[in-house]
């Protein structure tokens, strides 16, 4: 049992050593400039990753901003796609499981807005399908994916590719939840640092 | 209705090197950032006027684009074929010519809008090349092309033009603990005098061939500025900057003159680690690094001596280092083929 507590820990480490700090760098100053332009950003993927798409939502709009719950000032708009489970549904039902996602962001999608999308294998077609919708709108799209990346890499404007073998879901999506969190911490100082700042002046 | 907006920008090094006549032989470099500065440009569809009208400083109605006198936005509407039916507005926090980048910061907003009129979204390369062409091509101004691409990709970058004309976009990767660090040591003090960029560069283009080599060690000192910057060498940043202004100066008679020269020894004396002129030079602002503890003394010896040389509207112009570039701010337009 030890052995494989140990070995599934080894391979978490080894991606977290290897993280893509560049990428992930690019994706928080892509976050940066759609705060500033008040722009939203769309979070989504299936299974485990919408679960992270979920918790990341709740964190950019609450966690970043816990220290300071009654500052007036601008906040993060993150929403979780789709945003019901009657769309969810309702698209898959009626249209199909690869336009879940692309159907609603149709809807909403501005140019102002960000879309992150989070996919292990980056070949689910739903995902693909609306990061190609997001790119004919010019939207910046940051992609979380694992394995050798997909198409969802090669698609994205921050390419954050969590390398392993194929079928490692959950060594990939551990590895994400970490990159969720090292981005909503990262903010989180930023935004103590800017109230204070402010505060101090 | 469409809003578009650009931000405008402070360079720091290699300014100069993005004009043809240099980067054809040796790759051109420039290290700058955009800022919470905007030049805001409004479109509004008139489908039962068929004029165009401009309105800028001044206010212009015209029954085709060919009789604007505003040459950036006659040469853009020539060049997209759009004839009437269009009113365009700009806007902006900061007067023009104080060398922030604010005219290309304007024909970056432009080109966006007008994209956006005609249903198309076109990303940020495509905008800083378009805006580049109007100005540069249509237009035929003498200036070169970092404030157009400082305009449309926004943030800390290093822009490098290469002699094939492409420019190569890096951007720096600063945490915004550095960029703020960095930001609080940057003063920008207006002097009141506001020139144009193109009577600065012209000549300055006819110097290119005697200056090559301080050119060349300009675009050179790029990489260590990046390098400073990511370490957070304030005061090394500050001594570059420095160094980069009395080499700017060497470049063209009209650079520098003696209200910038004496604005700028003042701020050296009570403290600055360095600074230089925004922009091509000749007016504008100064920007200075300076020690947060000596930013007072700095301050005021700047008005004091601003006094002195009679400049009426002197006055310190506080900046924000800010990630965003050219976007649509607003766009109702397309609700009109609901």
């Amino acid at each position: 049992m030890e052995d494989f507590i140990k070995d599934f820990a080894r391979k978490v480490e080894d991606c977290l050593e290897n993280l893509p700090a560049e990428e992930i760098a690019k994706a928080i100053n892509i976050i940066q400039a759609c705060y500033e332009r008040d722009g939203r950003i769309y979070i989504f993927g299936n299974g485990g990753s919408l679960a992270i798409a979920t918790h990341w939502v709740s964190d950019i709009n609450k966690t970043i901003f816990s220290h300071h719950l009654d500052h007036p000032g601008r906040r993060f708009q993150a929403i979780r796609l789709p945003s019901t489970e009657s769309e969810i549904t309702a698209w898959a039902n009626d249209v199909g499981y690869d336009m879940v996602f692309a159907g609603p962001l149709k809807n909403y999608l501005q140019e102002t807005d960000v879309i992150i999308a989070i996919s292990s294998s980056g070949n689910s077609e739903n995902i693909v399908k609306a990061a190609q919708f997001a790119k004919e709108q010019n939207v910046p799209i940051i992609g979380l994916s694992g394995f050798d990346g997909g198409k969802l890499n090669e698609l994205s404007d921050a390419k954050i590719l969590v390398k392993t073998e194929k079928g490692e879901y959950e060594v990939v999506e551990s590895a994400h939840g970490t990159i969720m969190h090292l981005i909503v911490k990262y903010f989180k100082n930023y935004f103590d640092h800017l109230v204070e700042h402010r505060a101090a002046k | 209705m469409i809003v578009s907006r650009a931000p405008m920008r402070v360079s720091f090094v290699g300014g100069g090197t993005d004009l043809p006549d240099f980067y054809k032989r040796y790759p051109g470099r420039v290290i700058s950032t955009s800022i919470d500065k905007f030049v805001h440009v409004v479109l509004n569809r008139t489908p039962l006027i068929d004029k165009i009208s401009a309105r800028y400083n001044i206010a212009e109605t015209v029954d085709y684009p060919s009789e604007l006198k505003h040459t950036r936005i006659k040469a853009a509407l020539l060049d997209l074929e759009i004839t009437k039916g269009l009113e365009i507005g700009s806007f902006a926090t900061l007067p023009q010519s104080t060398g922030m980048g604010s005219s290309s910061s304007f024909s970056v907003a432009l080109i966006k809008a007008l994209y956006a009129y005609q249903g198309k979204r076109i990303g940020k390369r495509e905008v800083a090349e378009a805006a580049s062409r109007l100005e540069i091509e249509l237009v035929g101004e003498p200036i070169g092309k970092q404030d157009q691409y400082a305009a449309a990709f926004g943030g800390f970058n290093i822009f490098q033009f290469n002699a094939d004309g492409t420019v190569d976009v890096k951007p720096i990767l600063l945490d915004y603990k550095k960029s703020f660090d960095f930001q609080n040591h940057i003063l920008v003090f207006f002097t009141g005098v506001t020139r144009s960029a193109s009577s600065v560069l012209t000549e300055q283009k006819s110097n290119i061939d005697k200056k090559f080599e301080t050119l060349k060690e300009m675009s050179d000192s790029v990489p260590e500025f990046e390098a400073r910057l990511l370490k957070g060498d304030i005061k090394g940043l500050g001594g570059m900057l420095h160094d980069g202004w009395v080499k700017k100066k060497t470049l063209s008679s009209n650079v520098s003159n003696s209200v910038i020269d004496g604005l700028y020894e003042a701020g050296m004396a009570n403290g600055a680690w360095g600074g230089k002129v925004l922009g091509a030079g000749g007016g504008g602002c100064v920007m200075f690094v300076v020690p947060p503890e000596k930013r007072a003394a700095v301050h005021s010896e700047l008005i004091k001596k601003a006094a002195g040389l009679d400049l009426a509207g002197a006055k310190e112009i506080p900046i924000g280092f800010i990630q965003s570039g050219v976007e649509i701010v607003h766009n109702s337009d397309k609700n009109i083929s609901l």
